[in-house]
């Protein structure tokens, strides 16, 4: 029973189902604001209009993917990296960040989410509208009868007791197996959405490595990794060797120097 | 080797143990959809061996995820392993 149960006892199966029916809406609108950026762009590149229309694009994707994060790390507790809207580094010129815009494999991978969001949305809001209508809806014919009201599936009209009660069986099998469906699509869906948006680059983990250990000190790598998660959040995208792979490319680099202290190395800047 | 190095090495060796499993699962699902097939032809029509179209054509993408489990290491791994060895060779 706790089987069947606990699903619609977990507050996230909720959660999950409200990021899924609002997939349809989003991925409708991430689309047609992608496309049309696209299209527009590209086609009017040749005159002088089309390369601020490409950039504008690129910027809003940016936003959208950024909101799109946010709402699945926080609605579908996916392990999403909190990242800036602008991650390309400060100090190369304004030419050489926009550059980094256009052909970072960020802004790509975001781009491809939201142009990828419209079907996978389809898919979500079909599945969560299917399973909860399969596993309520037997139950309400019934007491349509007894309300005096008539109803009807396909072409054929329920207007008796033993009529209604037709469709209960089904509803009760959807209703034991429909909390946990709703559950495996939100894994799906969070797969989906670590596959395109979860991802930093090691350039990032390196710039945030450097950044920490120039403003803290000596610091060991522990802490490192604990301030870059604080940062960044926690997530597959971020473990122990890419954050030691960052402190050896520093290190070779002659940003930092490491010196061993008991049992651990500690980092500190060259 | 310093402790969190340790920790690091671990958590690869966790992450290559479960990319073999996965593909060992992979490989299982493969073989045994292989003989379904194969048993589907023998027993209808043998004249025409179409069975042979998804064992080459889904076994290019085993051989894919034998290499990807087996011989491919991320880059962040090549370098620290890289960096181990001249710190030992020091």
């Amino acid at each position: 029973m706790n089987w069947v149960l606990a699903p619609y006892r977990d507050p996230q199966t909720y959660r999950t189902a409200a990021y899924l029916v609002t997939g349809l809406v989003m991925g409708v609108f991430d689309f047609v604001v992608i496309i049309t950026g696209l299209s527009l762009g590209f086609g009017l590149a040749v005159t002088v209009i089309g390369i601020p229309i490409l950039i504008a694009t690129f910027l809003v994707a940016r936003s959208l993917a950024t909101f799109e994060r946010h709402l699945a790390r926080n609605v579908l507790a996916a392990p999403l990296p909190r990242r800036r809207l602008i991650s390309e580094p400060e100090g190369r010129g304004y030419l050489a960040r926009l550059r980094g815009l256009v052909t970072s494999r960020r802004s790509w991978s975001e781009i491809a989410f939201l142009l990828l969001r419209l079907p996978m949305g389809i898919l979500d809001f079909t599945v969560v509208v299917t399973v909860f209508a399969l596993a309520f809806g037997g139950f309400v014919y019934p007491w349509l009868i007894v309300a005096g009201i008539d109803s009807s599936v396909g072409g054929w009209v329920i207007d008796t007791l033993p009529e209604s009660l037709f469709y209960v069986p089904v509803s009760v099998l959807f209703f034991i197996v429909g909390g946990r469906l709703i559950q495996a699509w939100g894994e799906v869906s969070r797969r989906f959405a670590t596959l395109f948006l979860g991802t930093v680059g090691r350039d990032e983990i390196k710039r945030e490595v450097a950044d920490l250990i120039a403003r803290s000190g000596p610091v060991d790598a522990y802490q490192i990794l604990r301030d870059v998660e604080f940062r960044l959040g926690d997530g597959p995208f971020l473990d122990a060797t890419r954050v030691q792979a960052a402190l050896v490319s520093l290190e070779e680099m002659g940003y930092i120097s490491a010196s061993a202290e008991g049992s651990l190395m500690v980092y500190r800047a060259a | 080797m310093d402790e969190f190095a340790e920790m690091a090495l671990r958590e690869r060796e966790a992450r290559r143990i479960a990319r073999r499993q996965w593909f060992v699962l992979h490989a299982a699902v493969y073989g045994m959809m292989q003989i379904f097939l194969f048993i589907i032809w023998w027993l209808s029509d043998v004249s025409y061996p179409w069975f042979i179209f998804p064992l080459f054509g889904w076994g290019i993408l085993v051989a894919a995820h034998a290499v990807y489990a087996f011989v491919v290491q991320d880059p962040e791994e090549i370098m620290v392993q890289r960096a181990a060895r001249e710190r030992d060779e020091q």
